[in-house]
């Protein structure tokens, strides 16, 4: 089953972010530039409110292509 | 794009089918945005069949040809071909028969992860196939994600650790 993180997790995973271990993947994504906060936002949706986000993102997407047109 | 009215559309359908691509990033946490619904389907004529019921009234056609040619969206058609990358009323939809990397739908499906949208199980491409699949794929788009994607694998290892 999908995973919704609780507020403990969450304090945990926040934690990992701010202070990745050395050498670690979350070390390397932050490196490379990948703000993992969004991430933790993202774990705290369910799937539905995830495919909200995408489908508003769409829209969002569609409005400023339409406008740059006009 | 109306992603919960696709995904409904082809469960209502009983479609065997598992999300991957854009759609199974984000629901495993990714922030990355995606505009198009990828998923990869079980190829039995069966399954064809009811692919073909879920999307039929939803007009499909070849996103990528050129406007005006014929296009016959049935179980003939799927069976002839592997992979479809579509249009339709509610939005894009990508048809896998098979996915780099991951292989076919009843490879992918053996350890794919529930996620319930409308009160429907949607069944998505675990974490740690996608990872596999991206680094199959190796494109620019692929490698963009692919560090974010292996973080976020370490987190839920970290959490089920805890």
């Amino acid at each position: 089953m999908a995973m919704i993180l609780t507020a403990e997790q969450r304090d945990m995973v926040l934690a990992l972010i701010n202070d990745p271990p050395q050498g670690s993947k979350i070390a390397a994504a932050k490196e490379f530039g990948i703000d993992l906060t969004l991430n933790l936002r993202q774990l705290s949706m369910t799937f539905d409110e995830q495919l909200k986000q995408l489908e508003d993102f769409d829209d969002f997407a569609r409005g400023l292509r339409r406008a740059s047109r006009t | 794009m109306q992603f919960q009215d696709l995904l409904k559309a082809l469960a209502d359908c009983g479609v065997e089918f598992l999300v991957i691509g854009g759609v199974a990033i984000a629901a495993h946490g990714s922030a990355y945005q995606t505009r198009d619904l990828d998923i990869c389907y079980q190829r039995s004529p069966e399954n064809c069949d009811r692919l073909v019921k879920a999307l039929s009234p939803l007009h499909p056609y070849l996103r990528n040809a050129p406007r005006g040619i014929p296009f016959l969206f049935d179980r003939k058609t799927l069976l002839s071909g592997m992979n479809f990358t579509l249009g339709s009323d509610l939005g894009d939809i990508d048809l896998l028969g098979e996915v780099t990397g991951g292989g076919k739908y009843e490879q992918l499906f053996s350890d794919s992860v529930k996620f319930t949208t409308q009160r429907i199980s949607i069944n998505v491409i675990s974490l740690e196939a996608l990872i596999q699949t991206k680094r199959a794929a190796d494109r620019q788009k692929d490698r963009l994600v692919l560090p974010e994607l292996e973080a976020l694998l370490e987190i839920k290892k970290k959490l089920g650790e805890s």
